[in-house]
């Protein structure tokens, strides 16, 4: 039995995976080009309400890619507040987390004709079984069959990330921006238009990833339902110290540590220690990891800074 | 330099007066675009954003009961502003308001519920006492690993949020959960009347639905420590130093990492107020349904108010307007009670857009003045 809540556990643990990992590669992209955003978690509840709607009205496939539109466009208001109107980033941030409560509110009384949530068992993509790794015995098959198709997808994002961030003009310059931004504009390199991108990105993975959870997991919009999780990829982002493989791993681990409470509360050991300690576990270890305990992490060097431009 | 001396006579006061009007202006216009923002919303969905406002307004301030009621909203909102306000003068964002005065709530509660055998003038002060430690505790933490790691506080600060939610939440179903079986709540037993914040509704004359505690009047005094601790002590001459430009602060002989220290643990002591009038002068015990958000909202107020205690003040009165606006709309109108969340978040954005605007143009207007007075008297310009 406890083998195959194992198999339950990372299946789940690979679900919140995926909503971790695309939304802090949302956040990768935003800040490698120098704009810190501490919005994700409102980026994500506005593509959870809005993928919901999108699921009811269009199907899935739909809802997932409105949820990624809506981060996207209301990420623009975070672009245009720090990188047009040099409002710190951190406030901006927090404006978009308190906005987004309100908005989602607003938007599920229209669309749901009430504030805190839609009808349960909305529309969600099939399932499907990754070859041979469905079969694996003692229970573990579990974790690899009735997959979301978005699972695998997120896994292999890594693959365009790095060709972009390293093998692009666009990716290089992206990151001049967020490196040194007085050097990149030097060699003719406009700054703003790099961080609106590298903004907007972070809005569509976030909003993707939100959209993400209520079709694919929870299968309704609830009030609440992100949970602080747009932190946690946050902490997934400055533990994998802003680097694509890096932050894998540490979504990975976050995701099964979201999971494990939820399916092993009964396991050996598990079943010792409170659930609300193991929700601490993200948290703690990005506090050992940024106070430099377990090797350093390196933010990109003009994150956070507004950049005058050479134009005024 | 002889520029300066040959402007200064025609511009001796106005620099200043041009700054708190350009500030108001900016104010003022950022007020009227939220508002106009906010009415096309409300026109979308069919009502008359004059009537809504109005409505706000009204509900607001009608009654001296709707005063008290904003008065109450205030109230933490200007402890989470000053908290906030105290640590970005000295050049740090103190996102951890929100965990501080959760875990200050839990350290209260359980000050009001063990130390029950103090007379009540001796508890409601250990309450608060332990309400504050709980919350500098909280901010020791980031503070002491930002001065002697280099963790930067606003990643140390939001971890620490996520780690005193899942504290307290674990604290009000294990150690502190209530032994009476007749509450279906999560929460822990009924503090003792005694330990309960004196109101000042009742003698008033107000109806006991308004939780108008000593709270408010100490919130106000707190904006005075606070402006006398920033402008009037020599620790808070440091704090501003080391804010606006840390170099020059170390060669002025400021030891950057002790002011630091000292100024985050009064953020965090502040911090301690926020949760103490939904804890002590509301509820009367610790639920798992407390008030989140009201450390972010102190974000908000702060630069609202730029960053200064009368400031903060008045920006938590008008958020405490707003939120009591709320029942007026779900109770007069169709609309959704959001809109006003919506309305705040534009408003906030676009007063500091706006602020940054005036800087810019006064930025522009020095260089061009100076520009044009070196011109006129290049040869006084030895």
């Amino acid at each position: 039995m406890p083998l195959i809540d194992l198999g339950a556990a990372i299946a789940l643990g690979l679900r919140y995976f995926t909503i971790l990992y695309l939304t802090a590669l949302g956040g990768l992209f935003s800040e490698r080009s120098g704009i810190v955003n501490i919005g994700l978690e409102g980026l994500m509840i506005v593509g959870t309400v809005m993928g919901a709607w999108g699921t009811v009205e269009y199907g899935p496939v739909a809802g997932l890619l409105i949820g990624a539109l809506s981060g996207l466009v209301f990420s623009m208001v975070h672009a245009l507040a720090t990188v047009t109107f040099h409002v710190d980033h951190i406030v901006s941030g927090v404006v978009i987390n308190l906005v987004a409560v309100g908005l989602a509110r607003f938007l599920s009384a229209l669309f749901f004709g009430q504030a805190t949530q839609s009808d349960p068992g909305i529309p969600h993509l099939g399932s499907i079984d990754i070859p041979l790794l469905d079969r694996l015995p003692l229970g573990l098959g579990a974790a690899f069959s009735n997959m979301s198709p978005v699972v695998p997808v997120a896994f292999f994002m890594a693959v365009p990330t790095i060709y972009i961030l390293n093998r692009t003009r666009f990716g290089l310059r992206l990151r001049s921006a967020g490196e040194n931004p007085e050097a990149a504009e030097t060699l003719g390199v406009r700054v703003a238009p790099l961080r609106y991108a590298g903004v907007a990105i972070s809005g569509a993975l976030a909003g993707f990833a939100g959209a993400f959870l209520a079709i694919e997991i929870n299968q309704l919009f609830r009030e609440g339902q992100t949970q602080g999780l747009g932190f946690i990829a946050l902490a997934a982002l400055i533990l994998g110290n802003w680097t694509p493989i890096k932050v894998m791993i540490g979504s990975l681990l976050f995701g099964i540590a979201q999971a494990i409470p939820l399916r092993l509360s009964d396991a050996p050991v598990i079943s010792l220690l409170p659930e609300e300690f193991i929700r601490m576990v993200p948290y703690v270890v990005t506090i050992i990891a940024i106070a430099g305990f377990v090797g350093r992490v390196h933010p990109p060097a003009a994150a956070g800074r507004a950049y005058e431009g050479s134009a005024a | 330099m002889a520029t300066a001396a040959s402007g200064a006579p025609k511009r001796a006061r106005s620099p200043r007066l041009e700054f708190v009007g350009g500030q108001i202006l900016a104010f003022v216009g950022a007020a009227l675009f939220a508002g106009f923002v906010g009415g096309v919303i409300i026109v979308l969905y069919g009502e008359n954003p004059l009537f809504v406002y109005a409505t706000v307004l009204n509900y607001a301030t009608a009654r001296p009961e709707d005063i008290a009621q904003v008065a109450e909203n205030a109230t933490p909102l200007i402890f989470s502003g000053l908290a906030v306000a105290v640590a970005f003068k000295a050049g740090m964002f103190n996102i951890g308001v929100e965990g501080q005065y959760i875990v200050g709530m839990l350290t209260a509660a359980i000050a009001a519920l063990y130390l029950d055998w103090l007379p009540g003038a001796l508890l409601v002060p250990a309450v608060v006492v332990a309400s504050v430690l709980g919350a500098v505790m909280w901010a020791a933490i980031p503070a002491v690993l930002k001065v002697k790691t280099g963790a930067h506080e606003v990643v140390t600060t939001i971890m620490m949020n996520g780690i005193a939610i899942s504290l307290v939440a674990w604290a009000i179903l294990n150690p502190l959960k209530s032994t009476g079986d007749q509450s279906v709540d999560l929460r822990t037993n009924l503090f003792p009347g005694k330990a309960l914040m004196p109101s000042i509704a009742e003698p008033l004359g107000l109806p006991s639905s308004v939780h108008l505690t000593l709270l408010f009047p100490v919130a106000l005094l707190a904006c005075l420590f606070v402006w006398f601790f920033l402008y009037r002590t020599r620790l808070g001459y440091e704090v501003r130093a080391v804010g606006s430009s840390s170099g020059s602060a170390e060669a002025g002989g400021v030891s950057i990492g002790a002011a630091q220290i000292k100024v985050f643990l009064i953020s965090g002591a502040l911090a301690g107020f926020v949760g103490l009038n939904h804890l002590i002068g509301d509820k009367g015990y610790l639920g798992n349904n407390y008030e989140v958000g009201l450390g972010f909202a102190g974000i908000a107020v702060a630069f609202l108010g730029r960053n200064h205690p009368a400031g903060i003040a008045l920006s938590a009165l008008l958020i405490g307007v707003l939120i009591r606006g709320e029942d007026g709309i779900a109770l007069s109108t169709e609309l959704p009670t959001e809109v006003l969340i919506i309305l705040q978040g534009v408003l906030i954005l676009s007063v500091v857009v706006a602020y940054e605007l005036v800087r810019r143009a006064v930025a522009r207007r020095q260089l061009k003045e100076e520009a044009a007075v070196e011109a006129a008297a290049p040869a006084t310009e030895h």
